[in-house]
């Protein structure tokens, strides 16, 4: 008789089995845990962008009732190395980031003293009685500032403010742009905003002396990265380190740093032999959690009479603020932006220039869909604007240029591999999706009546679980898990990821239970925890879904294979002959029930005679997975919005998104994904904006003046999906927690511009489009200055 | 120095069904005083600001911020908070059941505000319209879903609410 087969999980819409303890308020983040004793930390903050420090009083502070301990960036000297997270390029230039400002401060926000005390009302008291001396310094508030000859340098022996120029060239741009039928120049800017997280970044350190172990517990999406550096500054072997990422609420990259504070709360623990905790509040979050996004861009575009782009050359300028950041440096942004500007268009000659330029602002981290949603921008608007000058659809332009599907695998321009995608089929899908034709009727009929209705359209293409073989500290390429059966025949899977609202104890899950054949409340996923899993990356740039389920697919593939050589011995059959089915190790076509995998695995366990001498009795494996060259997901979007000329508020209308990210593994997590994604991508294409005055003084330090999407402000989001299968892993699976975020800066861009054309051309190339900058589109195209 | 003093303001309050008597420090957030002194950490902390709704909870059958209320102010209060509606996974309230059946939390962290604030509108408005759940959720903020599929939820969370006639059993 026959088993019964379990269905296939991987493609299934399986509920998440992690959320009842955040349902019912029993999940545990950072500041949930309690450790006996724990003292709590607040810091002392810069209030100017640039400064020179002359003297730190701490001792008003030290005397105070219930202050325990207190440090300055002088105390830290010979005893913690400042980070120094270099890019490897001729164009870079190095500098150190200090835990606590030493003698100069370069970003207003920036911590110089830390109090540790009974409890945070204390500790914010004992810092208030902090005094410091500041020397004012002229405060470089933008990159142009930075870059004034005159400009005051910011880092020991720099030449000029840049911390990375560098450039790349493919084809003869020179010559396409000589033959080219028309030549179109334009700007596009991105200000400055970030990822923000409900949860603010926190961390508690605890310091065993005996054993000289180091614990830190962290908001943080990267615990293994975070260990070393950690042993490198305070100088302690990584294995007395341990590094702990509990419930994490939200990262997007925000929480993919070091954090200077981090370093300082782990001193603090070392000195007072107390457990140490900081829970940064929502001001402190806004200054000093590192910010993102502030590109600006130039572009040149050669088009043919067709609507062929014919060459692309652009330069790429990225406000990093003061600081290059462990582990990313602050060629993150503009590093990458050389490789996906030209993004899923057949573009064959190509040059950029990048730099990174530093500035008296918050440094400059990882934000969801890095440097991506600035070039979607910059590449969508050259398409856009191709289409304007030639008078054709912006979909016929976009189909005159995407890569075909037989052209895959295609190597881009600037040297990339895009492995496969379905740019034009996911194009055409949401054009039908949304009723593009329709879409323009009802349009041309809204105009009639005078509103100003506008449609966007996009394809992209993304890099999902990137590799960075040259120019970054770390190669992020790989991800691990142990995969151990336990003698019940249980398994148990430790990540070298983490989990931050992804679902990852589902999906991966979902991996292993068909591997396994056993469904999934016999699979627990643990992850988070350097002393508990190997070594790892962690989560973000949309890896986990494809590296870690890649490794735990492998791993638990190996451990099948011991299951079915074990379970071949015990009923005396050849290995090539037993199949896993239904948690089975069965004799194929014998209609015999065979051995369930808990009695293979016991016997493996507990009756080693029963097995040639020297066979493992340990059912456990370690996976890895290497992305090579990452593997590419790819979307196209359209929007449809209402301005309104009176009060320059931007409504949107309709949201239409077909994505392909290769295989699902749960079909409803990736809806959510993509949902979480455009709403980000919303937010910053609307609302948010980071807003620093002439002074380097941020002026947007709470949610009434920094603006996250609302429920009112979001549409309900029309998703369909195309599953072009990755070629690159064991499982087919593309990455999709980036994706949603890079089009909507492009889309409504376009939209806002189209919506506005009743009342005249006007380009649109700065974001976000709030209610000010709209309107004053609409007066440039009243008066005819587009 | 140390100080260990407790000195500070006496309040009796009724916590999710159970009255504690408490001495706390005038400036003592509600929120903390859930938190640390009553280990209710299911309250969350977001901007401390009274604009991210994290911290939602029901005092005397109104949803407040408990980041903008002092403890020393709830003396006779009763304060449910997410812990309250239910300690065990196989029995959710309605609205629990729903954010978990419709995706409709990621994170988590913004949860717990989201489905206090999701149960109190749905008691004054069983039969709600998608505009008017998008409306009575605009005070909490979520940076995870996009909202979509909490809206969902508490669709689906109403209609199963309106399947239960008013002694609560199933209809």
């Amino acid at each position: 008789m026959n088993h019964r087969k379990q269905p296939k999980l991987l493609g299934a819409r399986v509920r998440r089995v992690e959320d009842p303890r955040f349902l019912m308020g029993k999940a545990r983040y950072i500041e949930d845990i309690e450790l006996p004793g724990v003292i709590d930390a607040a810091f002392v903050r810069s209030p100017f962008a640039h400064a020179e420090i002359l003297s730190v009083d701490l001792s008003e502070a030290l005397a105070a009732p219930g202050v325990i301990a207190a440090l300055h960036g002088q105390d830290l000297l010979g005893r913690v190395k400042p980070t120094v997270c270099d890019a490897i390029s001729d164009g870079w230039q190095s500098s150190e980031f200090p835990a606590l400002a030493i003698d100069r401060v370069r970003y207003a926000g920036e911590a110089v003293a830390v109090i540790a005390a009974d409890n945070r009302y204390v500790a914010e008291d004992g810092a208030a009685l902090v005094d410091v001396d500041y020397r004012p310094l002229t405060p470089l508030a933008s990159a142009e500032a930075a870059l004034e000859p005159t400009a005051p340098l910011l880092h020991e022996g720099w030449k000029d403010n840049h911390f990375y120029r560098d450039r790349l060239a493919g084809g003869d741009p020179d010559h396409a742009f000589s033959i080219a039928h028309g030549i179109l120049e334009f700007e596009v800017a991105t200000h400055r905003h970030g990822g923000i997280p409900m949860e603010g970044r926190g961390c508690i350190a605890s310091y065993d002396p005996i054993e000289r172990v180091l614990t830190l517990w962290s908001a943080t999406q990267i615990p293994h990265l975070i260990r070393s550096e950690l042993a490198i500054c305070l100088g302690l072997h990584e294995n007395r380190v341990r590094v702990i990422a509990p419930d994490v609420g939200g990262g997007f990259g925000p929480k993919s740093h070091l954090n200077p504070e981090e370093v300082a709360v782990c001193l603090l623990a070392m000195d007072t032999r107390r457990p140490v905790r900081w829970i940064e509040d929502r001001r402190e979050h806004m200054l000093a959690c590192f910010h993102s996004r502030e590109h600006y861009h130039k572009a040149k575009v050669a088009y043919a009479e067709d609507g062929r782009v014919l060459a692309l050359s652009a330069e790429v300028t990225v406000d990093c603020g003061a600081y290059s950041v462990y582990p990313w440096t602050a060629a993150l942004d503009p590093g990458m932006s050389l490789f996906i500007m030209p993004g899923p268009y057949r573009i064959r000659n190509f040059r950029c220039e990048t730099s990174a330029v530093a500035t008296n602002k918050c440094p400059y981290g990882a934000y969801r869909g890095v440097a991506r949603s600035a070039n979607c921008l910059t590449i969508e608007r050259a398409m856009d604007a191709v289409a304007d000058a030639l008078g054709m659809d912006p979909v016929e332009v976009r189909l005159r240029n995407l890569i075909r599907s037989e052209e895959f695998p295609y190597t881009s321009v600037s040297g990339f591999v895009y492995d496969n995608a379905s740019l034009i089929e996911s194009l055409k899908q949401v054009c039908a999706e949304a009723d593009y034709p329709g879409m323009r009727e009802r349009q041309r009929i809204a105009r009639g009546e005078g509103r100003l209705q506008g449609i966007g359209v996009v394809t992209f293409i993304e890099q999902t679980a990137p590799a960075v073989d040259e120019g970054a500290p770390i190669n992020f390429r790989y991800d691990s898990a142990i995969v151990r059966l336990d003698p019940s025949g249980c398994a148990t899977v430790q990540l070298g990821t983490h989990s931050h609202g992804q679902g990852h104890e589902t999906t991966i899950a979902q991996i292993v239970a068909d591997q396994l054949t056993i469904p999934m409340d016999r699979i627990r996923i643990l992850y988070g925890d350097t002393q508990q899993t190997a070594q790892g990356i962690g989560t973000f740039a949309s890896r986990t879904a494809v590296l870690a389920g890649g490794a735990a697919h492998n791993a638990s593939g190996q451990v099948k294979d011991m299951l079915l050589e074990r379970g071949a011995h015990l009923m005396e059959a050849a290995v090539e002959d037993v199949e896993l089915v239904g948690g089975r190790v069965t004799v194929r076509g014998s209609g015999t029930r065979g051995l369930s995998l808990a009695g293979v695995a016991r016997a493996t366990y507990y009756h080693p005679e029963l097995f040639p001498f020297g066979w493992s009795p340990l059912l456990e494996a370690a996976g890895t997975f290497d992305s090579g060259h990452g593997t590419y997901s790819n979307a196209s979007q359209i929007v449809l919005v209402e301005v309104d000329p009176e009060t320059g508020a931007v409504k949107i209308l309709e949201y239409h998104i077909v994505e392909d990210c290769g295989r699902m593994i749960n079909p409803t997590i990736v809806e959510g994904q993509i949902h979480g994604g455009v709403a980000q991508g919303i937010g910053g294409a609307l609302y948010e904006e980071l807003i620093y005055n002439d002074e380097g003084q941020l002026m947007t330090t709470s949610f009434m003046d920094y603006l996250i999407p609302g429920p009112t402000e979001l549409p309900d989001f029309r998703v369909s999906h195309l599953e072009t299968p990755s070629p690159t892993g064991p499982t087919g699976v593309k990455g999709v927690g980036e994706g949603g975020a890079v089009a909507p800066y492009a889309i409504l861009a376009a939209a806002v511009q189209d919506a506005i054309r009743p009342i005249g051309n006007v380009f649109v190339n700065e974001l976000p489009l709030t209610p000010e900058r709209v309107l004053r589109f609409i007066d440039q195209a009243a008066n005819g200055h587009g | 120095m140390v100080d260990v003093s407790r000195q500070g303001v006496e309040i009796t309050l009724t916590v999710n069904g159970r009255k504690h008597r408490a001495q706390v420090e005038p400036r003592l957030l509600l929120a903390d005083f859930l938190r640390r002194r009553l280990g209710l950490t299911g309250t969350h902390l977001g901007c401390e600001q009274g604009v991210c709704g994290s911290c939602t909870v029901v005092v005397n059958g109104e949803t407040v911020r408990s980041c903008l209320l002092f403890a020393a102010q709830m003396d006779g209060y009763e304060v449910e908070t997410i812990e309250g509606l239910s300690d065990d996974p196989d029995l959710l309230h309605p609205v629990q059941q729903a954010f978990w059946d419709h995706h409709g939390l990621q994170c988590g962290f913004c949860t717990p505000g989201m489905v206090l604030t999701a149960r109190a509108f749905l008691e004054e408005n069983p039969e709600p319209s998608t505009p008017e759940i998008r409306e009575a959720l605009a005070g909490n903020i979520c940076r995870c879903t996009g909202y979509m599929f909490i809206v969902n939820a508490v669709k689906a969370a109403a209609e199963t609410m309106a399947r239960k006639v008013p002694d609560g059993k199933s209809s």
